[in-house]
């Protein structure tokens, strides 16, 4: 009893198969979740496993695998994941969603092509997903968006979440729009509070 | 072209709500919060980095850190803010968790007979395993009721070869009280401190390179695992990964111990938060039951 | 963060302690600032998974969550910490752009004692902190 010498954790003991795609795509549905999250991890390697992925994280409750599923997409991502992971912005399941906006934060390069759309999209929820995306991502073009948005958005909560992402990342460029968006919603006391930090935040050159 | 040495030019390089609005990006990034008071310190790194940069200034470093797809000046900014090293019983606290916390709690849902396996990675030189097992048995009163194996790994082959040497600096001990110095250690020469062959030959080294799913895969069943101040030097998908990996490697009920300045909410949902005396720990929800 | 930090601003003169959890910087900046200028104790948390690591940490006297938030949402953290016996009787405001019942329905299942719509303007939000926590408006 006490401290005991454990015997050295074996590669033997657990042997790697090298399993093929087809024998990987039959484990992600597996009733056991261990069995899925390794089926998620290794299919991360097969370039053709990606929309299985996205089919298992539209239908996977245990979060531990969707975990896994997402890493697998980030390192997997491409145009094609990510106009699949932007359909997921419009499910009531709020895990799910919030765990596309994630993902989709990690593509810049693959999530452009589709944010124009989704910045204009008619419901405010998708419009205010899509400015959180833009936000945080690393694309040289997103303080550009996020002024047009504060420009041209009607609604308050998608013109606030894009002044929070111009606090951080607005340049000059952006200070007459911060300033005229104070006129179109005046009595406002979030968005005042918002636009003041922003501009300051920006600072004058 | 000119070159001058920026890290000299006076503070402030920026104002305070450029300060503000980095803390804020650093604080979303990694989870670590600076309040004013720390603004010299922070500043005085980020000078440093843009002068080895060649930044023109705060702001174009700031675009830098914040833009670039690679993401190797945040990290290389990152390395600079949370600068570590390695000496026997560092963070305490998470030792005194351990003891009078985590253990008791995790041998409620033990069987006599069951091990406990520790495994510390990167266990780097040895300081961390070797104070886990000192810690486990001068403190916690049930450590001869168990069979405790502590596994220890590191990526550095040089490194674990000290490691399994046990020879340790008097900088090394310097908080190990010379009750406990007299106990587990002998003076070899004036600066050199060897641990005892029992606590040497109870610890299983091994060369492991954690984001090697090949070689984390027979790493199983271990019922609390300590890697500290190693993730926060990972990008996001590295992080992601090794904590998924750490799920897996973990016993149902079993615990993650981070560094100080690491926060598993920058990395990953899927562990509960535990609280023991002054220390948060990240635990695998046991069987049958329901994640956070 | 696995030490549990003493809250930065710390009074220790009985003024009541809010967390607020919300991924967006200057909506955290907004609450600290409305609430301190009413006297509160603020500290803040940038999504779920931090929120609940705080509200463990510390005891507070309100939690103000967001619900669409990376890593653990709004709903999730509620959930979590209803079931969890250490932090459970913590009264919770969720703060929602989603304004529908189901919505609403949602936040009050998963554990939220009240539900507010994105903007909250200053004084709704002193009045609410109050009434939770039995503050005297300052």
């Amino acid at each position: 009893m006490g401290l005991v010498k454990g015997p050295p954790p074996a590669a033997e003991a657990v042997p790697l198969a090298a399993r093929d795609i087809d024998a990987l795509l039959i484990d992600l549905v597996a009733p056991d979740s261990g069995v899925r999250r390794h089926a998620a991890r290794d299919l991360g390697a097969h370039p053709d496993a990606a929309m299985a992925l996205c089919d298992r994280l539209q239908a996977e409750t245990s979060s531990s695998v969707r975990a896994v599923l997402l890493t697998s997409l980030i390192r997997r991502q491409s145009p094609a994941v990510a106009a699949r992971l932007t359909t997921f912005l419009r499910s009531d399941d709020t895990p799910l969603r919030n765990a596309a906006i994630e993902a989709l934060q990690e593509m810049p390069d693959a999530v452009a092509p589709y944010l124009q759309a989704l910045l204009v999209d008619p419901d405010s929820d998708i419009r205010i997903f899509a400015v959180n995306i833009v936000a945080t991502l690393r694309h040289r073009r997103a303080p550009e968006w996020l002024t047009v948005v504060i420009r041209s958005d009607a609604h308050v909560n998608v013109c606030a979440a894009a002044v929070d992402g111009l606090s951080e990342v607005g340049g000059p460029d952006a200070l007459a729009d911060l300033h005229a968006l104070r006129h179109r919603f005046a009595d406002n006391d979030f968005m005042e509070f918002a636009i003041d930090t922003a501009i300051r935040r920006i600072g004058q050159d | 072209m000119l070159q001058f040495d920026r890290s000299s030019e006076t503070l402030p390089i920026m104002t305070d709500d450029e300060y503000a609005k980095f803390c804020a990006f650093f604080y979303r990034q990694t989870g670590i919060e600076y309040h004013d008071n720390k603004k010299y310190y922070v500043e005085r790194r980020i000078v440093d980095r843009i002068a080895k940069t060649n930044s023109e200034s705060f702001r174009d470093y700031f675009t830098m850190i914040r833009f670039q797809a690679s993401g190797v000046e945040m990290q290389a900014l990152v390395n600079l803010m949370t600068v570590n090293e390695t000496y026997f019983f560092r963070e305490d606290y998470q030792f005194d968790a351990l003891v009078t916390g985590i253990l008791p709690a995790l041998v409620k849902g033990k069987r006599r007979g069951d091990p406990i396996r520790i495994w510390s990675i990167p266990c780097s030189s040895g300081e961390e395993p070797y104070s886990i097992a000192i810690n486990i048995l001068e403190r916690w009163e049930q450590a001869d009721s168990w069979d405790i194996e502590i596994h220890a790994s590191d990526i550095d082959s040089r490194i674990l070869a000290e490691a399994r040497a046990g020879r340790f600096s008097a900088r090394s001990v310097g908080r190990v009280s010379s009750a406990l110095l007299s106990k587990y250690f002998t003076r070899k020469i004036a600066d050199e401190y060897q641990i005892c062959d029992a606590l040497r030959g109870s610890i299983d080294f091994s060369l492991v390179n954690v984001i090697d799913p090949v070689q984390t895969r027979p790493f199983r069943n271990f019922d609390i695992i300590f890697c500290r101040n190693l993730l926060i030097y990972f990008d996001d998908v590295a992080r992601r990964e090794t904590v998924e990996m750490f799920y897996d490697c973990l016993a149902p009920a079993g615990y993650i111990c981070l560094g100080h300045s690491e926060s598993m909410s920058r990395m990953s949902s899927i562990f509960r938060p535990r609280k023991f005396k002054d220390v948060v720990v990240y635990q695998k929800p046991g069987p049958g039951e329901p994640l956070p | 963060m696995s030490r549990v930090e003493p809250f930065a601003r710390n009074p220790n003169d009985g003024s009541k302690r809010v967390l607020v959890v919300d991924d967006g910087t200057t909506m955290r900046l907004f609450y600290r600032s409305v609430l301190e200028a009413a006297g509160f104790v603020v500290e803040e948390a940038a999504n779920g998974v931090e929120g609940y690591e705080k509200a463990l940490a510390q005891p507070f006297d309100l939690m103000i969550i967001d619900i669409n938030m990376p890593k653990m949402d709004g709903y999730s953290m509620l959930r979590a910490i209803r079931a969890d016996a250490a932090v459970r009787a913590t009264p919770a405001v969720t703060i929602s752009t989603e304004a529908g019942d189901k919505d609403v329905i949602k936040a009050f299942e998963a554990g939220a004692n009240f539900y507010m719509v994105k903007p909250v303007a200053t004084r709704e939000l002193t009045e609410i902190a109050c009434l939770i926590t039995g503050a005297r408006p300052q």
